[in-house]
């Protein structure tokens, strides 16, 4: 009855104005941006050259994809700083997730204090641990020397192993929180009712675990993970302050080559189909993921 | 009598090593935080006590973990041979303004999914596919048109991309502070005369004023943390307080340790303020992409 009184009411051209405002906004922020690029990344227009350019078919997306190894250096990187990432982000972040939900006194203040890394931006964490990791003068050395694990000044960022190590590290710790606030709210989501019948069935802590905790934080860990993998295809800001890519280009990832190729090198075609690529490669993965999810719900049921 | 004497007594014993592990597991469920509270914020502490000291300090062995004498010198130093005051006021002036426009621009049209299912759908989809959109993809396109245009090094040409980039994000959270509003109370307003956007504005905007604060601090701090855009697009006059921050890393790994330090204390604080107003709604905004720009 209401909402017929209120469909009587509505002007057709309503909803459409409404919404408009913004709709206008992202068509010239965003969709004709993305379709300039997607036209440029057909022409050879480079401003190191010159402002005049034409077009060479898809010769910068074969480029990008069999013949660029620092292109392709940078996916491997990418690929090696994500792993161990999301990896220990899942981890550390249950482990504190489940402490907090053990915690009587005190966990929103807890909580909120070990948010904040996550709230800092990219740029700020990095510069922070990169004074952290300086050789003389950082608290790293410092505090090994001091407790007599280092006896030299350690530099943190002269051989690719540790460079990697050394931006791994300074993403968990910008990014556990993330894990660990999602994980909570899942964890609280379930029922108490369920941890009771396990202990009447005489299951240890540890079996409730495995078959109540696990099984029920599946999805809420899938859709964390998920976030995080698209979030970590990003990385840019943490890598620009820590290493600039360094030693070697060993610490390039996708997105900081892309910038390169185009703010340094000024070649805007290529870096316009560079990231083209990453846009491509980010959908097929999120695809997989979601596709082999399915695949094991199916075998599962 | 004996027996029940014995059982008794193996059942205290029994309580008692219960009580015992508890509390052994409560120690170490507090240890085991204590550490991860030293880790998550240990940085944070190192960097305002490096920020204090005096220069003699940061060459010191053993090291200085407290400054004896703290001193705000580097924080002036900052201030003037750095020009931070200018660059934090950049920040502040543009990450209040593209807050104020995303929620002016974002309001209606999460009014016209919520009320109206416009899109039927697919405009939420359209959005969160937005929300996943690497910032590099836009960068080069947009870094063109502005050149263009002269818009580089020009605040409404940040303030628009800011803006923009903040919508999928505004509208998804503010759709569900609207959903939960009654439909009835809006009503009552529209049958006195009212039109509805006056009614949007007038009696809705104050009862959901809370949520719309929730989304507006998750704005401020996503443009007063995004770096790609401000590095690309700001120059001398308009940089913003993360690429003033990046202009310490040149001194390779030992760099002005005082002005860098002060520069980030400066650049962690809204970040702080933040965490703390928000604590009900970081998973939702952080899962959002709140906090990216």
């Amino acid at each position: 009855m209401r909402m017929a009184a209120l469909a009587l009411k509505r002007k057709q051209w309503e909803p459409f104005a409404f919404a408009s405002p913004s709709l206008v906004l992202i068509g010239f922020v965003i969709l004709f941006p993305l379709a300039y690029s997607f036209y440029l990344s057909f022409q050879n227009f480079d401003l190191s050259v010159g402002s005049d350019y034409e077009f060479v078919g898809a010769k910068n997306y074969t480029e990008a994809i069999f013949r660029d190894p620092r292109f392709l250096g940078s996916v491997w990187n990418t690929a090696v700083i994500i792993a161990p990432s999301l990896a220990l982000e899942l981890l550390l972040g249950l482990g504190i997730a489940m402490l907090l939900g053990r915690v009587l006194h005190g966990r929103p203040i807890i909580t909120a204090l070990l948010a904040i890394p996550a709230m800092v931006s990219p740029v700020m964490a990095a510069m922070a641990w990169r004074m952290m990791y300086g050789v003389k003068y950082g608290a790293i050395n410092n505090l090994g020397r001091q407790l007599g694990i280092l006896d030299v000044y350690f530099d943190w960022f002269s051989s690719p192993v540790i460079s990697i190590v050394a931006v791994v590290l300074v993403e968990v710790w910008h990014n556990t929180p993330f894990m660990m606030l999602v994980l909570l709210a899942g964890l609280q989501s379930i029922p108490q009712e369920l941890y009771d019948a396990a202990r009447v069935d005489g299951a240890n802590p540890w079996q409730s675990f495995w078959s109540v905790t696990l099984p029920l934080l599946k999805f809420t860990m899938m859709v964390g993970v998920m976030i995080r993998l698209i979030d970590l295809t990003k990385l840019f800001g943490l890598i620009f302050v820590l290493t600039f890519g360094g030693p070697g280009g060993s610490t390039e990832t996708v997105a900081f080559t892309t910038y390169l190729m185009g703010f340094k090198d000024f070649r805007m075609s290529y870096a316009a189909a560079l990231s083209y690529v990453i846009v491509g490669g980010v959908l097929i993965l999120t695809l997989v993921f979601f596709w082999m999810q399915r695949v094991r719900e199916a075998r599962a049921a | 009598m004996a027996i029940a004497l014995e059982r008794s007594v193996v059942v205290t014993q029994r309580l008692k090593r219960h009580r015992l592990w508890r509390r052994v597991g409560h120690a170490l469920t507090y240890l085991g935080l204590a550490a991860a509270l030293v880790f998550f914020l240990g940085p944070f502490f190192w960097i305002v006590t490096t920020s204090l000291k005096g220069n003699e300090d940061f060459f010191a062995f053993p090291p200085v973990w407290i400054p004896v004498e703290p001193s705000l010198k580097h924080y002036a130093a900052l201030f003037t041979r750095s020009s931070g005051a200018r660059y934090f006021t950049n920040s502040m002036v543009l990450s209040t303004l593209s807050m104020i426009a995303a929620l002016v621009v974002s309001l209606p049209t999460a009014y016209s999914i919520a009320r109206w299912r416009f899109g039927g759908g697919l405009l939420s989809i359209f959005l969160l596919v937005l929300r996943m959109l690497p910032a590099i993809a836009l960068i080069i396109p947009i870094y063109i048109v502005y050149k263009f245009l002269g818009m580089t090094n020009n605040y409404l040409g940040l303030v628009v991309v800011y803006t923009v980039l903040y919508i999928p994000f505004a509208v998804w959270l503010l759709v569900g502070f609207l959903r939960d509003f009654p439909v009835e109370i809006e009503e009552a307003a529209m049958i006195d005369g009212c039109s509805r956007l006056r009614a949007l504005v007038q009696v809705i905007v104050p009862i959901i004023a809370p949520g719309m604060a929730v989304v507006a601090l998750f704005a401020f701090i996503a443009t007063w943390n995004e770096f790609l855009f401000a590095i690309v697009l700001t120059g001398i006059e308009t940089k913003t307080m993360m690429v003033l921050v990046t202009s310490f890393t040149s001194g390779g790994t030992d760099m002005f340790y005082g002005e860098a330090s002060a520069s980030v204390v400066l650049g962690v604080l809204p970040a702080f303020a933040v965490a703390f107003m928000l604590q009900r709604y970081l998973v939702k905004g952080l899962a959002l992409g709140g906090t990216k720009g």
